[in-house]
């Protein structure tokens, strides 16, 4: 009688370097990622820091990051977070209102999705097309202004310009909040319903809840996107510069200044100011992400 | 006087009856189940009691108290969610104590509270713990905390066990039970797991379509369903279509083959009915004052201290559950065998199934 010998030994079906080639077949879905990353982020980011290292004539030098401290430098930056601090500030708390409303305070569904679509769009919304469409609204003779001042407003009169501090705000503002309502719409829609039964079972007002119990789980989130927003508005450059033309002293005008050269011209400086920005950004966007992971992992489960 | 008396509850949304005349009077520590499928108004009458629903009419009175227009945070009744409904951005300590803070109970009140459920629950050493790094079947011991601590009047549960797998449910339902019965904590337990409902409760409403089938104890809705709704959503049931014979005497006939039932019943002659009878009170062979039927069988399930046989007489299957013993033999598939049954086995229903 036949009998069938049982293998005690696994066989690899195929040569393992076959195998290896197999384990790395879905990474090539994200060469072109990767690829795109060391020409655009990872190249030129390498390429500020060996320039913001080297005078005009290509020596090496820290002088570039010593001129940081020139009270020009200072002022950009700290014009620069100042902007960027209250659009934030007032951009992420109107979107939370917003958000708010079409998503707990029970407005139709219809202008949910009306409201979506728009921070869509507005939040993509920026630079010269922006400046130009808040010029033609609020500028000395735009739309807005003409017809306030039809009905005795004079805006200008009144110390407003698109033109300063405000206006520049303003008009950032019309990205900001939008982006704001597209982040934090998922994480309103992620409290749950039982947490605000559970809480009222237990004897809170709907203001204890909130204390207590939404805005804790809401926190993370409301912060990390606030530090996009703060990203955001700090690397905003077409926008202040189609408005203000180069005048304010924003960071990114000063970069764009020293590296065009019609005065300032100092490449170096140019690129110590961006590594100052590539740091400011990193910051921000790690912040972003470690609130964004603790805020997940409450929301998910 | 009942300790949570509820009189004609009724709830509509739009042209939805979700619940309507909804009536059940319970006394102090009574456990009571709501029983019925998916949208038949147990959770809706759970919620209205809760307060998370405003009824469109009816009252509910907790303690001689009407409470039907108190919001949900005065009521003083604690509810456990299915989906356990913990804070997580709280530990578990600070989940259990969270009624008693909003109470404005001292410090030290709340931590010897937190340290006597947690003892009750099984869980004393998870109390620095957060939501996501405990077990569902552990989330929901901290759910039942929580509620417990504040120490309501009633204690609502809305199928705490449906998220869990089957041993933690069986495991947990019993520990429910065990508390409850320790603090004689008055208690609406909504399911639609009728062996939950049967094992835990004192009473089971049974719902169907927003109304009350039938309230009676576990063996009662069982053993005596008066409804065919009741009889055929709880447990198994073998409806056999019959001619009456002789109502007077019990008599009717299943196609060909004569039955007999134990009490008289008032039906025409040649009028038809319907008859039902629980699987498990068939037996193989012939036995002397039983009626029998004869069949073939379809096929046989062994289900460990059951054997389920599936029977075809006439053109009607019938399920017949066999206590499994070890000398037995079951028969084939195809095999044609006879069954017996006692007369005070089987019942009329009503006209509903005809």
């Amino acid at each position: 009688m036949a009998t069938e010998s049982i293998p005690t030994v696994y066989t690899p079906q195929f040569p393992s370097w076959r195998h290896r080639l197999a384990r790395l077949t879905p990474w090539l879905g994200v060469v072109p990622f990767f690829l795109f990353a060391l020409a655009f982020l990872l190249g030129p980011a390498s390429y500020l820091l060996v320039g913001s290292l080297r005078d005009l004539q290509g020596n090496f030098t820290l002088d570039n990051y010593r001129n940081l401290n020139q009270p020009l430098v200072k002022g950009a930056y700290i014009l620069s977070i100042q902007i960027s601090a209250i659009t934030a500030l007032g951009g992420g708390l109107f979107g939370f209102l917003l958000a708010y409303a079409v998503t707990i305070g029970g407005l139709p569904r219809f202008v949910r999705s009306g409201l979506l679509t728009f921070s869509g769009v507005a939040s993509n919304f920026a630079g010269v097309p922006l400046a130009f469409a808040f010029i033609a609204t609020l500028g000395r003779i735009g739309l807005l202004t003409t017809w306030l001042k039809l009905i005795g407003l004079d805006i200008y009169d009144r110390g407003f310009t698109l033109y300063s501090f405000a206006g520049l705000s303003l008009t950032y503002m019309y990205f900001q909040f939008p982006l704001m309502v597209l982040i934090i719409t998922p994480a309103l829609e992620g409290l749950k319903r039982e947490w605000r039964e559970a809480a009222e079972n237990l004897g809170a007002s709907s203001w204890q809840y909130w204390w207590y119990v939404a805005l804790p789980v809401l926190l993370p989130s409301i912060l990390g996107t606030m530090i996009l927003l703060f990203a955001n508005a700090f690397g905003a450059h077409a926008t202040a510069f189609a408005l203000t033309g180069g005048t304010y002293n924003l960071v990114t005008i000063l970069i764009g200044a020293q590296m065009r050269g019609d005065v300032l011209r100092d490449p170096g400086l140019g690129y110590a100011l961006a590594m100052g920005m590539v740091l400011i950004m990193t910051v921000s966007i790690t912040g972003y992400t470690l609130l964004q992971r603790r805020a997940e992992r409450w929301l998910k489960r | 006087m009942p300790f949570l008396e509820i009189e004609h509850l009724h709830k509509q949304f739009g042209t939805l009856n979700a619940v309507a005349d909804f009536n059940l009077q319970m006394h102090k520590g009574e456990f009571v189940s709501l029983l019925g499928s998916s949208g038949c108004g147990k959770t809706t009458a759970l919620r209205m009691i809760a307060g998370f629903e405003a009824p469109t009419g009816g009252i509910i009175r907790l303690n001689g108290r009407d409470v039907s227009r108190v919001p949900a945070n005065r009521r003083h009744i604690g509810m456990v969610f299915q989906s356990y409904a913990l804070f997580p951005n709280m530990n578990v300590a600070d989940n259990i104590g969270f009624g008693l803070k909003i109470k404005g109970q001292p410090a030290a009140a709340i931590q010897a509270k937190v340290h006597e459920l947690l003892a009750l629950i099984q869980l004393p050493d998870k109390g620095r713990s957060y939501p996501y790094q405990l077990s569902g079947g552990q989330q929901q011991r901290v759910a039942l905390a929580r509620a417990l601590a504040i120490e309501p009047q009633v204690l609502l549960l809305d199928e705490p066990l449906s998220a869990l797998d089957a041993k933690t449910r069986v495991e947990l339902r019993q520990e429910i039970r065990d508390i409850q019965k320790k603090l004689n904590m008055t208690t609406i337990y909504v399911t639609h797991d009728q062996e939950e409902a049967m094992s835990l409760s004192d009473r089971v409403v049974v719902m169907n379509k927003g109304v009350i089938e039938q309230i009676g104890t576990p063996f009662a809705i069982y053993n005596y369903p008066k409804t065919a709704f009741t009889a055929s959503f709880v447990g198994q049931l073998n409806v056999l279509p019959v001619t009456v014979t002789d109502g007077a005497a019990g008599e009717c006939r299943f196609y060909d083959q004569p039955l007999k039932l134990k009490e008289a019943f008032a039906a025409a002659n040649q009028s038809t009915a319907t008859i039902a009878l629980r699987p498990e009170e068939l037996r193989l062979g012939q036995q002397d004052g039983h009626n029998h039927l004869t069949g073939i069988v379809e096929n046989n399930t062994f289900l460990g201290a059951i054997i389920r046989l599936r029977l075809r007489v006439e053109q009607t299957t019938l399920l017949a559950d066999l206590f499994n013993e070890r000398q037995m033999v079951i028969p084939r598939d195809g095999e044609t065998i006879t069954i017996n049954f006692p007369p005070h086995a089987c019942w009329i229903l009503d006209n509903q199934l005809n």
